[in-house]
């Protein structure tokens, strides 16, 4: 399923891209193992642990340096984190590099530091940058901070939490007076959490909207990536069964109705591959049309890689439907990663804005 | 693209503007649909100028361009709406098999006479047993002294009725495995023996069946061993797809672009359709599906460049294109409504040519093998799944 794509001058080439996802697989292979993700997924000690590793090898610096890592490798991470159903708080750690990068500061640098080394975990709200109308916003206020936000991911293990607000970003500990935290069950696991603030004291920095709007695209292109990962990984399950599994005594691979649904998810897992990775490579050669592949991407992934999930269970059948096997954790990672942060139907709007102009 | 591509993309566009002159337009326009897109004297004045031939290698007398450059080519020539079908066969499937398969002397005489824009073909495959298992095609040729006789019946040759040569498949040992007892013959379409009957198809340009009693053909006119032919076929046909879908995708997306042209500005009811949600619904969904296509198509063309074939990939392309050229055609009904019936002829028609759009997705579907054969070929060569 590669894509073929020919060494590129600018930035990091291709071997070394292999390299890094050859090196991030290894880790999760030894680090986050099938038969036990799902169980670590829900221990904060096992996610701290893994994340002081992840930042041995520097993935928790990625997006600070732009030379070293464009947004290429930083979907490239998170499809490998999708296979591996690994939730390491790398959304919060990109978003903060992306934005303290394009704009420095001394407060800040204290709290890098401490992410770089993989102690610090950092939960990201994208407020009124986030596209869900219901994921709340925020209210700086002086220096504190009053609101609520919802459907962040990573909170319970968070040791910081960054927000997006209508000036800049606000950035405070997890534990900090005023915050109180309540998990949110539901299909995304972990569950994602909602966060009210009260008076609560936050450093805050001043970021043009039009830079926090770019890191917001690009955390949907990296969480499009997990649900890439997870989507491809589960769809090998399928493929891989299909191989192996007798009905009506021959291969049900061999059924021509089964080969048509994979032949169709083998369609949909190349073209949302090709244009995130087109509109990743567009972002890193500064092409200022990067924002409208990124849109194409997102609206063609969101509807393509869920109906991927859902045949990849067609396929799999009972012996797939079973919570400790490894198909549904993908079918939840794939449906929350492409349903949030306004989903495909924003991107759609968003392509008809740039090809009608917007509504009046 | 790159620099390189755009500035061929410039030279061809310049080369265009001379010659694809606003009166040959509107005289070509006026020509009944069935008639455009086949001018035999616009493929010989590209020929003239070097423009038949632009992807050949440079030993055969081609430009040696590559398969980004040669979709830039393809592109602009469908976007100026230039007339190519006349020598659209015999330069993209009949030559990459001269290439390969073809003597020295084929070569001289036919690729010479294909680059000039003399030599038009239409591609004989299909039969009425044999369609999508094609290589059970029973039309027979059998050695008589320096000739061929072929018997038989073939159907929907598009271009047929045109055409001077006919790219013909035909079973020359009936003893053999299916595949193993093909070879191709090319066979000049004046010979005795030959009845063309034309029929028109839905997308508004005709094709043939052929009936062939006892027609000579000179062995010399048999591209690559006897008994080879599968190989001939199939060979030129994966190289060749690419080339098909470059032709597509600039169809689609110049339809598309009609169309959100149309929509900026348009009303009904004293609404701007642009304004409507579910018709800007709809619009982004299709414009991320053009950007998917093209990036199917575009690693068609780095693998090609590899030098390797695309073979599911091809497969991919052609699929997802051809049923996104069917959304397109649906989706501009529901938008235009009843207007989106009405065809370019009606002076009142909203965008021009957009039913055509619909008929013509059913031929992309079907034609070059069907979508449910391509979609046999992604899951027994893209995932290896069992025969």
């Amino acid at each position: 399923m590669s894509s073929s794509r020919p060494h590129t001058s600018e930035g990091v080439s291709d071997t070394e891209r292999s390299l890094l996802r050859e090196s991030v697989r290894g880790l999760l292979a030894a680090r986050w193992q099938p038969e036990r993700a799902v169980e670590q997924s829900a221990s904060t000690q096992a996610i701290a642990a893994l994340w002081r590793d992840m930042a041995e090898q520097g993935l928790a610096s990625l997006g600070s340096d732009a030379g070293e890592a464009g947004l290429r490798e930083i979907v490239l991470v998170f499809e490998e984190l999708g296979r591996a159903s690994c939730p390491a708080p790398l959304l919060g750690a990109v978003a903060a590099n992306l934005v303290f990068a394009a704009q420095q500061s001394n407060a800040a640098r204290a709290m890098l530091e401490d992410l770089h080394q993989g102690n610090a975990m950092v939960a990201l709200a994208l407020g009124a940058f986030d596209g869900d109308p219901s994921a709340g916003r925020v209210v700086m206020r002086r220096d504190t901070l009053s609101g609520k936000v919802s459907f962040v991911e990573g909170a319970q293990a968070a040791t910081h939490v960054l927000i997006f607000t209508n000036t800049g970003v606000a950035v405070f500990a997890s534990d900090a007076p005023g915050l109180t935290m309540q998990a949110t069950p539901g299909l995304a696991v972990p569950p994602f959490s909602e966060i009210t603030f009260e008076n609560t004291p936050a450093m805050q920095l001043s970021v043009e909207s039009e830079i926090l709007a770019d890191v917001a695209l690009a955390a949907r292109l990296a969480c499009a990536g997990r649900a890439l990962g997870a989507a491809e990984r589960a769809f090998e399950l399928a493929v891989d069964h299909a191989k192996i599994r007798k009905q009506f005594g021959q291969l049900i691979g061999q059924f021509q109705a089964v080969q048509h649904k994979l032949a169709n998810c083998l369609i949909s897992l190349d073209g949302a591959r090709l244009t995130l990775e087109a509109a990743a490579e567009a972002r890193d050669n500064g092409n200022p049309d990067w924002r409208i592949f990124a849109a194409s991407a997102l609206a063609f992934a969101g509807p393509a890689l869920r109906a991927v999930s859902i045949e990849t269970h067609r396929a799999l059948g009972a012996i797939g439907y079973a919570e400790e096997h490894e198909a549904p954790r993908h079918f939840r990672r794939v449906h929350a990663d492409l349903v949030r942060f306004g989903g495909a139907p924003r991107a759609r709007a968003e392509l008809a804005d740039a090809l009608l102009g917007p509504v009046q | 693209m790159g620099p390189a591509a755009n500035a061929f993309r410039q030279e061809v566009r310049d080369w265009l503007a001379k010659h694809w002159t606003p009166e040959k337009q509107a005289a070509h326009r006026r020509k009944p649909f069935k008639e455009r897109g086949w001018d035999v004297e616009f493929s010989k004045l590209m020929g003239r100028d070097g423009w038949i031939g632009v992807g050949w290698p440079k030993e055969f007398g081609g430009q040696g361009r590559s398969a980004t450059e040669q979709i830039a080519f393809i592109t602009e020539m469908a976007n100026s709406g230039a007339p190519s079908q006349a020598h659209g066969t015999a330069e993209s499937i009949v030559a990459q098999a001269l290439f390969a398969h073809g003597t020295k002397a084929q070569q001289d005489e036919w690729l010479s006479a294909i680059r000039r824009g003399e030599r038009t073909f239409a591609l004989g495959y299909s039969e009425p047993e044999a369609g999508s298992d094609l290589a059970a095609l029973r039309t027979r040729a059998t050695r008589d002294g320096d000739d061929w006789i072929v018997n038989g019946q073939k159907l929907w040759s598009t271009g047929g009725d045109k055409a001077e040569y006919m790219w013909l498949a035909v079973r020359t040992d009936p003893d053999a495995k299916k595949h193993a007892g093909i070879s191709v013959l090319m066979v000049d379409l004046r010979s005795p023996g030959i009845t063309i009957r034309p029929s028109l198809a839905l997308y508004g340009k005709t094709f043939s069946a052929q009936f062939y009693d006892n027609v000579r053909v000179p062995a010399k006119n048999m591209v690559g061993a006897v008994n080879n032919g599968w190989k001939v076929i199939t060979d030129a046909l994966a190289a060749e797809r690419v080339m098909i879908g470059g032709t597509r995708m600039a169809r689609i997306e110049s339809a598309f672009d009609r169309l959100t042209e149309y929509l900026k500005t348009a009303e009904a009811g004293g609404k701007a359709l642009r304004n409507d949600p579910v018709i800007r619904d709809r619009i982004g969904a299709l414009a991320a599906d053009i950007e998917v296509a093209r990036q199917f198509q575009m690693r068609n063309s780095r693998l090609v460049e590899q030098g390797k074939v695309p073979i599911h990939e091809g497969a991919m392309a052609k699929v997802f294109a051809s049923e996104l050229q069917e959304r397109l055609g649906q989706a501009a009904l529901d938008i235009l409504g009843t207007g989106g019936l009405l065809s370019e002829e009606a002076d009142s028609a909203p965008v021009g040519e957009m039913e055509q759009v619909l008929r013509h997705a059913i031929m992309g579907m079907i034609g070059g093998g069907t979508n449910e054969i391509q979609r046999n070929v992604i899951a027994q060569r893209g995932l290896d799944l069992p025969r």
